[in-house]
């Protein structure tokens, strides 16, 4: 009972089961803050759902979810367009750009081991990094001693540090986000996730927050919601050149996703408020780093079965 | 004299023709299916019909559903720098069918089909055990790409594949005899369909053997087809992909705007 036919990855699903697994990514994704592509793909895939077609629908799914969040920052005025705009250009061209590689991947048959294999490589890095800090920040905080850090390096003089970032054409101020950068890096950080958007079927946001947090300097308040509307835009770009190119899409199952996704987000705002910060972040770099060990045990261990189609399924 | 020399002649051309007489008539093998269509619509999750039809008493019958032959290019796994396994090796098999679901009317299956071999035909009867019994049977049309490759162990890693999509089953022991009457009896089986069994033309095959032998092969054809939602859905991505992409979008932005409505936020997934 309760089955749905899905054309497009030929075969069919149980509705119960996937507005299920919307709303436990939902439900992290309130918790938590980010979580909804990187382990909504991987998901899906374990679910039966073929690799091209999870990041393609994923994509698809997150366009809805970012919807309301972009015009709610909007009107609070969290959005810094004119930044936004350098990271949607960019992301534009590397979600076309990475449709491109996807499409090349399938024929040749490999589609599913870069999936894979970029996520072991992201999934580990970001999950490993949060881990230690967010680890660090909980040694602190019980008074226990964290590591010694490195020495500071030698402060290097003001005028020749100013002339580093100043060489870079193009440079530009963005008021709300209160630095004056040139337009390149935007536009570069872009580019690389909207290659990431299109290979792993993520928004980017776990990418994309660390960097206009820690490189673009960025207030964290103007962060998620220029955030949001880049990624928005970006999986607009992804969505419909993967339809347009390799036919993945399959939005039915989107819009499936998309309504747990939304219910599970309510429940786990509730529960966010009743955890702390620290708490949260090691929670969420456990899941990460596991999520990646799964994905790295596919790749280490023999298969069950020698052969795979070629041309993607 | 000379009539008798006739007659005997005819009664020894009798005696030697009537053999051949007998092989030539045909084992009459009835087959009919509860139904020769499936539609695929929007709530489909597979679905079983029902196979039936007579035979000769003496006389066991097996059935298989089979889809169209087709090449498949395949990659076989291997090792990258002696850690990571990856697809590594292109191989196509030919002639090997999409859909293959044989049914058997006992537990053991391998001796019906050991009647297409054949004792001692060649060196893959040392190679049966490989694969499952039922799937000898495919072996020798099927040809592979590069020749050196070693096809049985391919084409077996090949069939868990099938298996696994639900596409290619061996089922003994489901075709169920009826009472004999006037020399006949009836057999019936179910027929699974897989929700993985893509639209398309079938065959379901009803093979009559005896004493180790093939006598008479009956097919009918039988059609599955996208119908409704799915239809439309595969033709739009199919024949229109770009306004397919656009409209997937502004479904995803309406979807969102309205339960984040509802719901008063929605949040955001990265």
């Amino acid at each position: 009972m309760f089955h749905m036919y899905l054309p497009i990855a030929g075969n069919s699903v149980n509705i119960i089961l996937i507005l299920g697994l919307g709303g436990f990514v939902g439900l992290l994704s309130g918790i938590f803050g980010v979580g909804g592509g990187f382990l909504m793909t991987p998901l899906l895939m374990m679910f039966g759902i073929p690799p091209t077609v999870a990041a393609a629908s994923d994509s698809n799914q997150i366009v809805g979810a970012s919807t309301s969040g972009t015009l709610a920052h909007m009107r609070l005025g969290n959005v810094d367009i004119p930044m936004g705009i350098m990271l949607l250009l960019g992301g534009v061209a590397g979600g076309t750009l990475g449709v491109q590689v996807i499409k090349l991947l399938k024929a040749m048959g490999n589609a599913d081991f870069l999936i894979a294999i970029t996520y072991v490589i992201m999934l580990g890095g970001v999950g490993g990094y949060m881990f230690w800090e967010s680890l660090q920040g909980m040694r602190h905080e019980n008074g226990l001693p964290i590591e010694k850090m490195k020495p500071a390096p030698k402060a290097e003089p003001e005028e020749k540090k100013k002339s580093l970032v100043q060489r870079l054409p193009f440079q530009y101020r963005f008021e709300k986000s209160g630095c004056e950068i040139s337009t390149l890096l935007p536009l570069g950080f872009g580019v690389l996730v909207g290659i990431l958007a299109a290979i792993m079927g993520v928004g980017g946001g776990f990418v994309m927050v660390p960097v206009m947090v820690y490189l673009l300097r960025m207030p964290m308040h103007v962060v998620v919601g220029t955030s949001l509307f880049q990624i928005l835009f970006t999986c607009v770009n992804v969505t419909v050149m993967q339809a347009w190119s390799n036919h993945t899409v399959d939005f039915v199952l989107a819009v499936l996703l998309l309504l747990g996704s939304t219910i599970g987000a309510q429940l786990g705002t509730a529960v966010s408020k009743r955890l702390k910060a620290d708490q949260l972040k090691i929670m969420l770099a456990s899941l990460v780093l596991l999520v990646c060990a799964k994905m790295l045990a596919g790749l280490l261990m023999t298969p069950t079965i020698m052969v795979a189609l070629k041309g993607g399924h | 004299m000379k009539n008798i020399k006739r007659f005997i002649q005819f009664i020894g051309f009798t005696l030697v023709c009537w053999p051949l007489v007998l092989c030539a008539q045909e084992v009459p093998v009835g087959l009919k299916l509860s139904t020769s269509q499936i539609n695929i619509s929007t709530f489909y999750d597979g679905t079983t019909l029902k196979a039936e039809g007579t035979i000769p008493a003496d006389v066991d019958v097996l059935l298989e559903v089979q889809g169209p032959k087709r090449n498949v290019e395949l990659k076989l796994k291997g090792k990258v720098a002696g850690l990571l396994w990856m697809n590594k090796t292109d191989v196509e098999l030919e002639n090997v069918p999409s859909v293959y679901m044989v049914y058997t009317p006992d537990k053991v299956g391998s001796d019906l089909f050991m009647t297409e071999l054949g004792v001692g035909s060649d060196n893959l009867m040392k190679d049966l055990s490989i694969l499952h019994a039922g799937y000898q049977k495919l072996v020798r049309d099927i040809v592979i790409k590069p020749a050196s490759e070693d096809k049985m162990f391919i084409f077996g890693e090949y069939v868990k594949l099938m298996e696994k999509a639900g596409v290619y089953a061996v089922n003994n022991g489901t075709v169920a005899y009826g009472a004999v009457k006037d020399g006949k009896k009836p057999f019936a089986v179910v027929l699974n369909i897989p929700p993985k069994m893509s639209a398309g033309q079938y065959k379901v095959k009803a093979i009559a053997v005896k004493n180790g032998k093939i006598l008479v092969q009956t097919a009918v054809p039988l059609t599955l087809q996208l119908s409704g939602f799915p239809k439309l859905i595969a033709t739009l991505s199919r024949d229109h992909a770009l306004l397919f992409g656009i409209m997937a979008v502004v479904i995803a932005v309406a979807a969102g705007l309205i339960i984040g409505m509802l719901f008063k936020g929605g949040g955001g997934a990265h």
